[in-house]
């Protein structure tokens, strides 16, 4: 195996607060749109209504109705799978016969933690056993494989905020590795009241619309979604030429070792990491277009990740767009890798909304208007509980 | 791919600690399961269980630096550093070495335990402590950060499928050059709401497992860890890791009939069952299983039994109860290879080969 070797990405689809899917969601981020708001999912006790980014009923398409077997991460992965699939070119039927792998990031999808089964137990009581049966059946790789009757490999992958990161790095390595012909590969978390509540009492959690990079940020807001890419072997990539929207050309992860929650104060797994994703580059950085950065809205967060980008690529223009959908989690990644190979095919990134007044204390600032890209390169990084970091580099391909 | 070799194995389960433990376990016979303790229907409830202890990752890591790490990550982290130990790794430099770390159902006490800070004092009392331990990847950070690991770090989790899936991405890692070695492990663990759960779906179980009853519920659910050093120097004292794959049942044909598997056939009929359409009349099997007991991980554990098996040049005594059914055999170290098997409810079995180094 040769890690040197380039993967396509032949489709992308991603559903989030910002939108249905991935047009949808672009169209929010160069407008500037967005619409954080208390949880309506589920209520809470806290004084504060911490706002958050939920997905609309309304967004789920309609061969994917809400199904009590499954739940809700599963269901977003497989819309967003579905859509990314479509993107590339992909009927369900034409999968057959092929190797076709699942790789998914996710965080929720892989907790048992139903809080409603969980009180009646607490209480003396016998819940029944059907919380625990969806939460059997929903393992987030496995629900995609299993709606779209896919025979490959499949890795669920829960590294927290990275996953959906990790996950894409996952398939691109099947693929170079000549096990799969096709990966759908992505991140997929859904809103809950744990991960609301936990959030919360680590006290990261903005009370007011996130503000990455901003002076005053307060931190983050949780959000929901999925977001997929499709990678092909290079005899499909021969076989339906014109298709490529981008090549996933490097990957690097590593880990700070330093703190459960806090990343390294000088950046020094998400150093290591970029570096390694950055190998195929050599040392001509040039062609960087852009680098979505993880961006969170929490103060130790964007300031480790503005050190370490004025450090390495300061002349590069960077944005958070978790301004438009908040903390996805375990779909972060792959959420903002749609985003990533989308803008690359424009040609351009939208603002970095929320950051209003750049933090004077960072060397550098995110974008604060929509801005024409120069470089065929972008990078999309992720930071994680664990002190785990993951960049993965794209390179423009044949369609927007 | 090339395969990967064993330098290092540390155990933590019902058996005790170590290789030597494991070892001893295997040669005398399993231990009777302990007595998972707890509240069920307004009243205190035990049942049978293999419970492991990770007291002894006292002696690697200081209590103080303990003090907040849960029972999930300190089995994981005591398993970590008897591999290391085991290796003569346990100093030197960490910078090229990745982790993966496969779990079923994450920090599972830890989880429920965070619920219980909401339940009884209200949402905004929710512990901190409790919710970053709660997170799936909480035992490869806490690995990382106590024994200074920077390179890449993984947590996979599918269930009964964790092991070999995360096992393969192993491989991949040192076949790319990634790292120059592996960290990798499994891990567990069992709470009231797992008990729960198992008197559900399976009644009580009254053990002992009987592997090879392949249509009656025995299980006895278990937990702990297995950690394995990994590289790709191709000399082992243990054996080499040639492949591990996932596949879905019905596979076009069954694995080859002249194989040595070692099944983690753990009395559980609807996974049990899958293993008669997998190997053939003819195969050589064993399960050890009775010695830890029933938990999504656990082929770590037959991982280690093999590793100790290829090590030793022979398999320990691996067949419990009633006769072997579907014409197999017992399962022997003539070919110099191993392969353990897994299926799960759903379908799916996981494989991974081991040959001599």
């Amino acid at each position: 195996m040769n890690r040197a070797v380039s993967v396509a990405v032949t489709g992308a689809g991603c559903l989030c607060a910002a939108g249905p899917d991935l047009d949808s969601c672009l169209a929010a981020l160069f407008s500037g749109k967005r619409a954080p708001a208390p949880p309506r999912l589920f209520a809470t006790g806290h004084s504060v209504p911490y706002p958050v980014f939920e997905v609309g009923e309304n967004f789920f398409p309609a061969t994917c109705p809400a199904d009590p077997g499954l739940l809700r991460t599963a269901r977003l992965a497989i819309a967003a799978a579905g859509q990314a699939l479509a993107d590339a070119g992909w009927e369900a039927e034409a999968l057959t016969g092929l190797r076709v792998g699942v790789a998914v990031g996710t965080t929720v999808g892989s907790a048992m933690n139903n809080e409603e089964f969980y009180r009646d137990f607490r209480s003396g009581n016998r819940p029944g056993m059907a919380a625990i049966r969806h939460f059997l059946a929903s393992n987030p790789a496995a629900a995609v494989a299993r709606r779209f009757y896919l025979n490959g490999p499949l890795q669920t992958v829960a590294n927290a905020c990275s996953s959906g990161s990790d996950a894409v790095a996952v398939g691109a390595q099947w693929l170079r590795q000549g096990l799969c012909d096709l990966v759908i590969a992505g991140g997929a978390d859904e809103l809950c009241r744990t991960t609301y509540n936990g959030f919360v009492s680590l006290m990261i959690t903005s009370p007011e619309a996130v503000r990455p990079f901003d002076r005053d940020r307060r931190g983050l807001n949780l959000g929901e979604g999925a977001g997929f890419l499709v990678l092909e072997s290079a005899a499909l990539e021969q076989a339906r030429p014109g298709r490529t929207r981008a090549r996933l050309v490097g990957c690097g992860a590593a880990c700070d070792a330093h703190h459960l929650t806090a990343p390294h104060p000088q950046g020094m797994g998400l150093k290591r990491a970029l570096r390694e994703a950055l190998a195929p580059l050599r040392d001509d950085w040039s062609g960087i277009a852009f680098v979505n950065a993880h961006g969170t809205g929490t103060l130790d967060n964007d300031r480790v990740e503005g050190m370490v980008l004025g450090e390495l690529l300061p002349q590069v223009p960077f944005h958070s767009t978790k301004g438009f959908t908040g903390h996805t989690l375990g779909a972060a990644g792959g959420v903002e890798a749609a985003f990533t190979v989308a803008c690359l095919g424009l040609g351009r990134i939208p603002a970095s909304v929320g950051c209003d007044h750049p933090d004077p204390q960072l060397p550098v600032a995110p974008v604060q208007q929509v801005t024409a890209l120069a470089g065929r390169y972008a990078l999309s990084q992720s930071l994680a509980f664990g002190g785990n970091n993951t960049v993965l580099l794209f390179e423009k391909g044949e369609r927007p | 791919m090339k395969p990967a070799a064993i330098q290092g194995v540390g155990v933590v389960g019902a058996f005790g600690c170590g290789v030597a433990s494991l070892h001893e376990s295997l040669r005398r016979g399993p231990h009777p399961p302990g007595r998972l303790i707890f509240s069920a229907e307004g009243r205190g409830s035990s049942m049978a269980a293999y419970l492991a202890d990770p007291t002894p990752l006292e002696r690697f890591v200081s209590k103080r630096e303990t003090r907040r790490v849960d029972h999930f990550s300190r089995l994981a982290l005591l398993g970590a550093c008897l591999a290391l130990e085991d290796a003569g790794a346990l100093e030197g430099p960490r910078d090229d070495l990745g982790l993966i770390i496969a779990s079923g159902y994450g920090a599972t006490r830890t989880t429920f335990g965070f619920l219980d800070s909401v339940i009884a004092a209200g949402d905004p009392c929710a512990s901190p402590t409790l919710f970053s331990n709660s997170v799936h990847n909480a035992a490869a950070a806490h690995v990382a950060i106590q024994l200074r690991i920077t390179g890449p770090t993984l947590t996979v989790s599918q269930f009964g499928m964790s092991v070999a899936s995360a096992l393969a991405r192993a491989l991949a890692w040192l076949a790319e050059g990634r790292v120059s070695r592996v960290l990798f492990g499994a891990v567990d663990e069992l709470c009231p709401v797992l008990g729960y759960c198992h008197q559900r779906f399976f009644g009580d179980p009254s053990g002992p497992i009987a592997p090879f009853a392949l249509h009656r519920h025995s299980a006895v659910p278990g937990e702990g860890a297995a950690f394995l050093l990994l590289d790709g120097s191709g000399s082992s004292r243990y054996g080499l890791i040639a492949g591990a794959d996932l596949g879905r049942i019905p596979v076009r044909g069954q694995l080859p009939g002249n194989g040595s598997y070692i099944l983690n056939a753990a009395g559980h009929p609807s996974c049990s069952s899958h293993y008669s359409r997998l190997l053939p009349t003819g195969a050589g099997v064993a399960a050890f299983t009775p010695h830890y007991g029933s938990f999504p991980t656990g082929q770590a554990l037959d991982l280690a039994v093999a590793a100790l098996a290829l090590r030793d040049g022979q398999l320990p005594p691996g067949i419990w109860g009633e006769a072997l059914p579907n014409g197999w055999q017992p399962a022997t170290l003539e070919q110099g290879a191993v392969t353990c098997v897994t299926c799960d409810g759903d379908g799916y079995f996981g494989t991974i080969r081991l040959e001599r180094g």
